[in-house]
């Protein structure tokens, strides 16, 4: 798959704070892209230099097969933009900011809008500084479909929302798979919604990127491994394989996270380091647990869900 | 909502399950031949699962000869055959082996799984 998004070495600095290091990624056409990582990790910045909004410190962003400082209308035309503070004109009704959005779109459908706005509930004549939070959210998700973008950019999306709400933007941003070409990068501090969606995940932490792999090849490289240790074992020895996240003891009773599964190699090495250990229970772990330990392991700073 | 009843779970792959999930439906006589099967649009916004994992369970079923191309309308239930009593029981595969990894683990003999089956066949016939 060629990548709709490609970076090389992006760096972003404000004032003293270098927010954005050294990120290098690609998010390849036709995925769900999960960007992940804990509230202040970057990913806003790298978004607002993705979309030209911000301009980089150092290194670059191709998206859409151009230099990001160099996207102009005729790109953009082609990349849906959502974000958490996103600005609407507020003094504009719903159907005033669908007439205001139609002309910089020379690929807007018509159907599809009515077919959204009807889907999501929205008031047509009623102002947007007079909707909840909920319908602004799906005002501005309606605007940034009805083009059928190649490719959508969220930026917490989901923050603030109530599950009804989140579900119907879900399924909205899911009605682009109809279409030939379609790429989802959304970004998230919350795990939970995008976990059977994304097929790719990053994940971002101050600034610098840990991972970026597709879920399946993540989800199978880490496994919740438990056993018991054995009464010769009183404590976890000081020195565990480096690949061996957040082990814990309590009692007998030993947890760990594998995060280079190898079923021969994973099993010989336990056998090694703890021999009198009972057989294990060896789990596939969700993505919110892997993120979770990935959390623990690299003190990721700020809220985690 | 969707015609047949697919509860994902973690652990095995989403099209594994889902593919699974069909499967039983069809042999069970819940969905049946010329039925329409839901879109990869409707199964991913149903079951909030990535497109193009959607994608690739129709693809499967379609070679699989569970599901048939219909130009206009979409992809039907296929005129497969009549289940055998061996792909019904194939179907309980998964849970079997459950059952044999529990009870090893519980450090059971076949015979005390053997009746603890037969009570609970019993029991409900």
């Amino acid at each position: 798959m060629k990548p709709i998004i490609e970076t090389t070495s992006l760096n972003r600095r404000f004032g003293r704070n270098d927010v954005v290091r050294e990120l290098t990624l690609q998010i390849p056409e036709g995925s769900i892209y999960a960007f992940l990582g804990p509230n202040g990790a970057g990913k806003t910045t790298t978004i607002k230099m993705l979309l030209n909004i911000l301009q980089p410190t150092s290194g670059a962003a191709r998206v859409l097969g151009v230099d990001s400082t160099e996207l102009g209308p005729r790109e953009l035309a082609q990349i849906g933009y959502v974000s958490e503070n996103q600005e609407l004109p507020e003094w504009m009704t719903v159907s005033q900011l669908i007439d205001y959005c139609k002309p910089m779109y020379p690929t807007w459908d018509d159907a599809f809008c009515e077919k959204l706005l009807k889907n999501f509930n929205l008031p047509p004549h009623r102002k947007l500084k007079n909707l909840s939070r909920g319908m602004k959210v799906k005002a501005a998700l309606v605007t940034s479909l009805a083009y059928r973008p190649r490719l959508l950019v969220l930026d917490e999306p989901f923050s603030g929302l109530d599950p009804l709400v989140r579900d119907e933007f879900i399924r909205g941003m899911l009605e682009l798979s109809e279409q030939s070409n379609w790429t989802i990068f959304i970004s998230s501090h919350d795990i939970d919604e995008v976990e059977r969606l994304a097929d790719w995940v990053g994940v971002i932490n101050e600034g610098r990127l840990h991972l970026s792999e597709p879920t399946e090849s993540l989800q199978n490289r880490f496994r919740q491994i438990e056993f018991t240790a054995g009464p010769e074992t009183t404590s976890l020895p000081a020195t565990l394989p480096a690949n061996w996240l957040v082990p814990e003891m309590a009692g007998q009773n030993v947890r760990l996270v594998e995060s280079q599964f190898n079923e021969s190699v994973t099993l010989s090495t336990l056998q090694r380091i703890f021999p009198g250990a009972s057989q294990p229970n060896i789990n596939p772990m969700s993505l919110r647990d892997i993120f979770l330990a990935l959390a623990r392991t690299f003190r990721f700073k700020g809220e985690t869900t | 909502m969707l015609p047949f009843r697919v509860e994902l779970k973690t652990g095995s792959p989403i099209s594994e399950q889902l593919i699974y999930a069909v499967k039983k439906a069809v042999i069970s006589g819940l969905m049946q031949a010329g039925d329409k099967f839901p879109s990869v649009r409707t199964l991913s916004q149903e079951l909030r699962v990535n497109p193009n994992t959607a994608h690739k369970v129709i693809a499967a079923l379609i070679s699989q000869g569970l599901l048939e191309v219909r130009p206009g309308i979409g992809t039907i239930i296929g005129k497969n055959p009549k289940p055998t009593p061996q792909q019904r029981s194939e179907l309980l595969g998964e849970d079997v082996e459950h059952l044999v990894v529990e009870a090893k683990k519980l450090r059971l003999e076949l015979d005390d799984v053997t009746k603890a089956v037969e009570q609970h066949w019993t029991k409900l016939s």
